[in-house]
């Protein structure tokens, strides 16, 4: 009987739902964490009389006909590319990112990820490293004996020293845009690659080409905003129990049947 | 079997299909863009022998429902709903499609497609193309997707040639058989999203009536089986 597997693909849509709504409210705090949202979209429709049909021998057809759909099936879990807050932090290296672009890193394979989260860090060698541990591309090393570091909207990066009144540059930091950044891969800790369908990186300096600018002592918030999630969840449970009431209904017209003899 | 059994079984059978409509309906209640259908019965009458005529109920006609579905609001650049009676034009290897669903995003190359990866067309007939550089574009109501005063393209709105039907496909589309037409009177909103137009109170009262009034056909095949042991065991005695 079809009207129970339809339902079941309704529920598995709303529960796919509750999913995406309870990894956004989880990573409410994440740095630079944008909100995802489910999609779907209906499957295949069953022709039972087709419209258009001749219906008399007068060449008279069916108008509308009867198409039975088969149910629901998620058909993208899109990122919302909002800009999520900007708070102040005053790290020195700690780096928001205003309007459109990535960082990059270079993970241990050699490979390159995208990431909009800006809580850089030094590591023991000096070099510009993420919270994870990988070196941001193009390296840049910190010299030693630099008392403080200044980065400016550019991603120019500026050591002072001791004694010297004018700070010096020691490296450049670009931003990596996407012609389709909803395209990216997620794999967790904030990072992203590149795929098929985002395209290849366009990596530039911070300001150009559509980018955003740079912004040194702050951080960016997630974008998950809660009072919609919030009614969002609500929406996907009660969608749900309406899947199991069909569900439900159609089980009792099965044993109305089956009492019949 | 007598005429009233199978009278009785064609009704089954369309309460059947239209269970599957509700069901389905329900199951999309969370799919934007989605039109809810209903099912009509029809009176299909056969003349039998000597003057009288039987009658039949048939559930063969859709009804989709054309009201507006409420609009989200996403904030997405590239999040379209339409305003009014009006269809997105999808370019697909099929042929051309329409679509309610506005959920858009740009492909690897810059082409606006959908989340199934077609390329949505602007009122000429061409994919709408969004330069990488662009990072805020604009859509005004009529569908100019612009850059600051810079226009680069107009996303086509159209709608089924009047009196042609629309047939339903996955992925949210319909199919025009008898061609389109632009619909200048319908407006793109930028940054909601029309939700689906199912209504649950109405789609929930409906699936109990159909299970009702199934349950009441059952009863009634039920009696009339009785009734027919009843005589074949009097005939017999």
């Amino acid at each position: 009987m079809h009207a129970l597997k339809i339902a079941a693909t309704g529920m598995a849509a709303q529960q796919m739902r509750v999913e995406t709504i309870s990894n956004n409210l989880a990573n409410m705090s994440t740095t630079g964490y944008n909100a995802r949202r489910a999609e779907f979209a209906d499957l295949h429709y069953q022709q039972l009389a087709r419209a258009g049909t001749i219906n008399a021998a007068d060449g008279t057809v069916l108008p509308t006909g009867v198409q039975l759909g088969l149910g629901v099936r998620p058909s993208a879990i899109s990122v919302d590319l909002a800009q999520g807050s900007l708070s102040a932090t005053n790290g020195d290296l700690d780096l928001a990112i205003e309007g459109a672009g990535y960082l990059e890193v270079t993970l241990p394979s050699g490979q390159s990820a995208y990431t909009r989260d800006g809580a850089l860090k030094r590591s023991a060698e000096g070099l510009i490293v993420n919270s994870e541990g990988f070196a941001v591309a193009p390296e840049i090393t910190i010299p030693e004996d630099a008392r403080s570091i200044s980065i400016n909207a550019e991603g120019e990066v500026f050591a002072f020293f001791q004694d010297e009144p004018e700070a010096q540059s020691i490296g450049q930091l670009n931003l990596a845009g996407f012609s389709n950044p909803k395209g990216l891969e997620a794999i967790g800790s904030n990072l992203f690659l590149e795929t098929e369908a985002s395209g290849a990186p366009n990596v530039t300096t911070a300001g150009q080409e559509g980018l955003g600018t740079l912004r040194q002592g702050y951080l960016e918030d997630s974008s998950v905003d809660p009072v919609r999630e919030i009614t969002e969840l609500i929406e996907a449970q009660r969608g749900y129990e309406m899947n199991a009431k069909v569900i439900t209904a159609a089980d009792q017209m099965l044993s109305a049947t089956t009492q019949v003899r | 079997m007598e005429a009233s059994g199978y009278t009785t079984l064609t009704r089954q059978s369309g309460l059947m299909n239209e269970l599957r409509v509700v069901a389905n309906n329900i199951a999309n209640a969370a799919t934007t863009g989605y039109r809810q259908e209903g099912l009509i019965f029809s009176e299909y009458v056969k003349r039998i022998g000597d003057g009288a005529s039987l009658s039949m109920a048939q559930g063969n006609i859709r009804n989709p429902s054309g009201i507006q579905g409420p609009l989200g609001q996403t904030g997405g650049r590239l999040d379209m709903a339409i305003e009014g009676d009006g269809y997105f034009l999808i370019e697909t290897p099929a042929g051309e499609r329409l679509t309610r669903a506005g959920n858009f995003t740009l492909s690897a190359v810059g082409d606006l497609v959908t989340p199934d990866g077609f390329r949505v067309l602007d009122a000429g007939g061409a994919p709408v193309f969004v330069p990488p550089d662009i990072t805020d574009p604009g859509i005004s109501p009529d569908g100019t997707l612009s850059d600051g005063d810079r226009p680069l393209a107009q996303i086509g709105i159209v709608r089924p040639i009047e009196g042609a039907d629309l047939l339903r496909e996955d992925g949210v589309m319909f199919r025009a058989e008898g061609g389109v037409a632009p619909a200048p009177e319908a407006r793109i909103l930028q940054g909601f999203l029309e939700a689906s137009n199912v209504d649950p109170i109405g789609q929930i009262a409906r699936m109990i009536e159909v299970q009702r009034a199934y349950e009441m056909g059952q009863s009634f095949l039920d009696a009339e089986n009785e009734r027919m042991m009843n005589a074949l065991d009097t005939f017999t005695r």
